[in-house]
């Protein structure tokens, strides 16, 4: 049972994590918070099943719509966020909001309101045997991948010239400039990256509902949010933690709250959380830099 | 605050025309859209109480409504229609069937105890963080109320709340809170959350704790939230948790960002702005099927405000009636009548500062009376940025003492030892940019003076005394780097300090401007008898202006002196003999303070 809702834990809070890790990325370099980061959840999992029903096979189509939501991260950066630029942290938080806003007029007047079904392949829905204990497919390949999602971050940003810049920027932007270091190119790199890691994050979510939604990426991406400030608003370890502490906690209180109070459970995770930044106002593990806002 | 009053009078005014029209032309359902507005403005009205003031985003204010909404809904039902629709209901709550008014003043009191839970929580954290936080504040909310079915109904609608509040309770209100808006932000309180929203080292500086500074106004604001809340359910007579969730908390944003966010007379424009908005778009929402026509119009309408008119309609400008009829109290100079400083000594006994292996400041001691103008000086990385900022409390030494008088300032928070008679300025200059001039100084004053007319008269003669009365209504942002400087002398002068330190404050000044400096502060020193401390690398300035002279040099304190004891102290020159100009500069400058002052006079 333990190990059940162990596994059930790292593969919710790995979700969470890499959908905070993205809006980690992002706010370091830039200064805001991606709202229509949820969006991007629900452009993936859409570009699946189109893929899907267009007879793409199913790896192909996965790396399509993890391609496909990188673009519309890049994209939303040129055409939303770039005019904006040098604005404060609250008109881009705003932007952020309204583009989300408007985005999800589009998917709900565009798509189908209903659920879809989106059957994932069978030999990621069984289960397997641990001792006695069963432990599902699904949840097992989504803490593989978000274990290799989370490594292949690291040596990207360790390893290359981008990331390294990419590094340096959530530190101090201005003086990455001064090195001679595009800024338009770590700030496209940025949204690609928390693109990817949307998409990921979309596919790994979908995969365990086996539908998608118009509005899919609301609650996921709402809990994001709340992940990065408890880690710590703009610091990257401080995201994961974040993502893995929401997760941990809320199948914790799955697990032992009585039925008649699981409706409030939502409300005791955020306000457990928050219990959290009383103690620590700077997060988990605070940003190196105090950054603007 | 007679300006406040005035404004406040006329935006109430033309709300009240407004629901007079309503009420004498206008057709049942044009009545209940113009007290759905009116709602809805006392409602952006308490959003921008807080978020104009603190420059937070709320989320959180949706929420607060919600509260109001069930607590008015739960005690004004009919006592029947409560026991068919909510049969569980814990009794304390069953069939109190109280009046309207009586049930918004609880939900006022609730609102009040929900904003004060929250706050204390809420606001530890900084911008955009704390603007996440009144996020999930607003789910918390959203979920407690979808599964206390008991006494919600959860996610079922809660009918029939009795439609008591019409046209005339709901214009009443918004005026009141109209009043309310418009009259805070030129209060203590207001002063400084919109000082610590601005900038949070400068708030310190005149003795705000910027911690505190957002509380207040966050419970005000969740009251009044909470009330139009409470009206909203009157108006609406049934409603569920998702009315208050995140298209309201949208709406309201949307309202406030199209208006300005910066006044409340903004939170007016951006109501009658995105009413009619709503109302065309519902029109044409009606004709064509489209949904979610209404929210992507208010979506477009706030990034184009964002994008062309980042303050909003209003340009986060108030009314300023009187300021624009020319009836402003003419700007008179008061004559320079101010307290003498006490006596208080400023005494640092072996005060050593360590950075993780390094050492700052190293066994430093002396002592300042006040009547005096001492400089420090030290080549680069001496530890004058260090001992500043212990000085004033912003750094806690990790050895050693600083008193003030009679107050230990390595053991007090910054923005209590400004009131136990430090005021200070900073290098880069820290000013209040979106505040007036005058405001800028009065966020000090009222810091010392709880009448609002001894602290205006105080914060003028300050204005007058650095030469800046006459850009007194302007905003500091707009003025130029000189002036800024004196700005902020005038305001550290304010809190009537008993030392002034002052950290750099010739930099990036010209000859004459120095000039000028040099000239002000003998003046200010000759006439109050306060103790002018200041860091400073123009040499010639410090040797000019200063009777006395600490040199630091690697964290220690090398000489202490008259100018001219100082400037043929080996150790001095020795540490100086690294920068070729600088010894020069040691060598050639002569101590004539007596020299500038009589060219002044």
């Amino acid at each position: 049972m333990l190990l059940q809702h162990v596994v059930n834990a790292i593969s919710l809070g790995g979700i969470y994590a890499l959908l905070a890790l993205g809006l980690a990325i992002v706010f370091s370099i830039v200064g805001l918070i991606n709202f229509a980061h949820g969006e991007l959840m629900t452009i993936a999992g859409y570009t699946t099943l189109g893929a899907l029903l267009f007879g793409v096979p199913f790896p192909a189509a996965v790396l399509l719509a993890i391609a496909t939501t990188a673009v519309a991260a890049m994209a939303m950066e040129r055409i939303a966020f770039r005019p904006m630029r040098g604005a404060s942290v609250t008109s881009l938080l705003l932007t952020s909001f309204a583009v989300s806003a408007l985005l999800k007029v589009i998917f709900q007047n565009g798509l189908s309101a209903r659920p879809q079904p989106l059957a994932m392949p069978q030999w990621m829905t069984g289960s397997y045997q641990v001792g006695n204990v069963a432990i599902g497919v699904g949840p097992t390949i989504s803490i593989v991948i978000s274990v290799v999602a989370l490594v292949g971050l690291e040596l990207f940003l360790r390893r290359t010239v981008t990331g390294t810049a990419m590094r340096a920027a959530a530190e101090d932007f201005p003086v990455v400039r001064l090195m001679g270091i595009a800024a338009g190119r770590v700030i496209a790199t940025a949204f690609a990256l928390s693109g990817v890691l949307a998409g990921i994050a979309a596919l790994l979510w979908v995969a365990q509902r086996a539908s998608v939604d118009p509005l899919m990426g609301a609650v996921p991406v709402v809990k994001a949010f709340i992940a990065t400030v408890v880690g710590g608003l703009g610091s990257l370890p401080g995201a994961v933690v974040g993502g893995l502490l929401l997760g941990a906690i809320e199948i914790g209180l799955d697990a032992v709250l009585p039925p008649s109070v699981v409706p409030y459970r939502d409300a005791f995770v955020l306000s457990g959380v928050i219990l959290i930044l009383l103690f620590r106002p700077q997060g988990v593990i605070p940003a190196a830099t105090v950054r603007r806002g | 605050m007679r300006s406040a009053l005035a404004d406040s009078v006329a935006m109430a005014a033309a709300v009240l025309l407004i629901a007079v029209a309503a009420a004498l032309f206008g057709s049942t359902s044009m009545q209940r859209v113009v007290a759905h507005a009116a709602v809805m403005l006392s409602a952006v009205l308490a959003l921008q109480l807080f978020s104009g003031n603190s420059r937070i985003v709320s989320f959180g204010h949706a929420a607060f409504m919600a509260i109001g909404a069930y607590t008015v809904g739960i005690l004004t039902l009919n006592a029947q229609l409560q026991h068919n629709a909510l049969p569980q209901l814990p009794s304390f709550l069953a069939g109190l069937e109280l009046s309207t008014w009586n049930a918004l003043i609880i939900a006022a009191i609730v609102g009040a105890v929900a904003g004060v839970i929250s706050g204390a929580t809420l606001l530890r954290l900084s911008g955009s963080a704390a603007a996440i936080a009144t996020l999930a504040f607003l789910i918390i909310v959203y979920t407690l109320l979808a599964a206390a079915r008991e006494i919600t109904r959860g996610s079922q609608p809660f009918y029939g709340v009795p439609r008591d509040a019409g046209l005339w309770v709901t214009a009443l209100f918004a005026m009141l809170t109209l009043v309310i808006t418009r009259t805070f932000r030129e209060t203590s309180w207001g002063l400084a959350a919109r000082a610590a929203a601005d900038d949070e080292a400068g708030a310190i500086a005149v003795g705000i704790n910027p911690r505190a500074a957002f509380f207040f106004p966050w419970v005000l604001s969740a009251t009044l939230a909470a009330v139009a809340g409470g009206l909203l359910a009157q108006v609406l007579g049934a409603f569920t948790p998702h009315t208050f969730y995140f298209d309201l908390a949208f709406t309201l944003l949307v309202t406030l960002i199209v208006g300005g966010m910066g006044s409340s007379l903004g939170a007016l424009a951006g109501l009658l702005a995105t009413t009619v908005l709503i109302e065309v778009m519902r029109q044409v929402e009606s004709a064509v099927s489209f949904f979610g026509l209404t929210q992507s119009a208010l979506a477009i309408a706030m990034i184009l405000v964002i994008w062309r008119r980042p303050e909003g309609l209003s340009g986060g400008l108030e009314l300023n009636l009187l300021r624009r009829l020319g009836k402003q109290p003419a700007a008179t100079v008061v004559p320079a009548e101010v307290k003498r400083a006490n006596a208080d000594v400023l005494r640092v006994a072996a005060v050593t500062k360590r950075y993780a292996g390094l050492v700052a400041v190293s066994d430093v001691s002396f002592e300042i009376a006040p009547d005096s103008i001492t400089g420090i000086i030290g080549p680069n990385g001496a530890g004058k940025t260090t001992l500043v900022s212990m000085l004033a409390g912003h750094v806690p030494p990790t050895e050693g003492k600083i008193h003030l008088g009679e107050t230990a300032v390595h053991e007090t928070a910054a923005h209590r030892v400004v009131r136990a008679g430090l005021g200070r300025t900073f290098q880069n200059i820290r000013v209040f940019t979106r505040m007036t001039v005058l405001e800028n100084v009065l966020s000090a004053a009222r810091g010392v003076h709880s009448n609002v007319a001894a602290a205006e008269e105080a914060a003028r003669r300050e204005l007058a005394r650095v030469g800046l009365l006459e850009q007194a209504d302007a905003l500091a942002g707009s003025l130029a780097y000189g002036m800024r400087r004196r700005v902020e002398i005038a305001r550290a002068l304010a809190c009537e300090p008993t030392f002034l330190l002052l950290d750099e404050p010739a930099a990036g000044l010209n000859p004459a401007e120095t000039r000028e400096l040099m000239t002000l502060l003998a003046a200010v020193r000759k006439e109050r008898g306060i103790g002018i401390v200041l860091v400073e690398h123009d040499l010639m300035f410090v040797m000019q202006l200063c009777e006395r002279i600490l040199v630091l040099d690697q964290g220690r304190l090398i000489a202490d002196g008259t100018p001219a004891e100082v400037q043929s102290h080996p150790a001095v020159i020795a540490a100086y003999l690294g920068s070729r100009v600088a010894a020069k500069s040691l060598a050639t400058s002569t101590p004539s303070l007596g020299a500038v002052v009589t060219e002044s006079n």
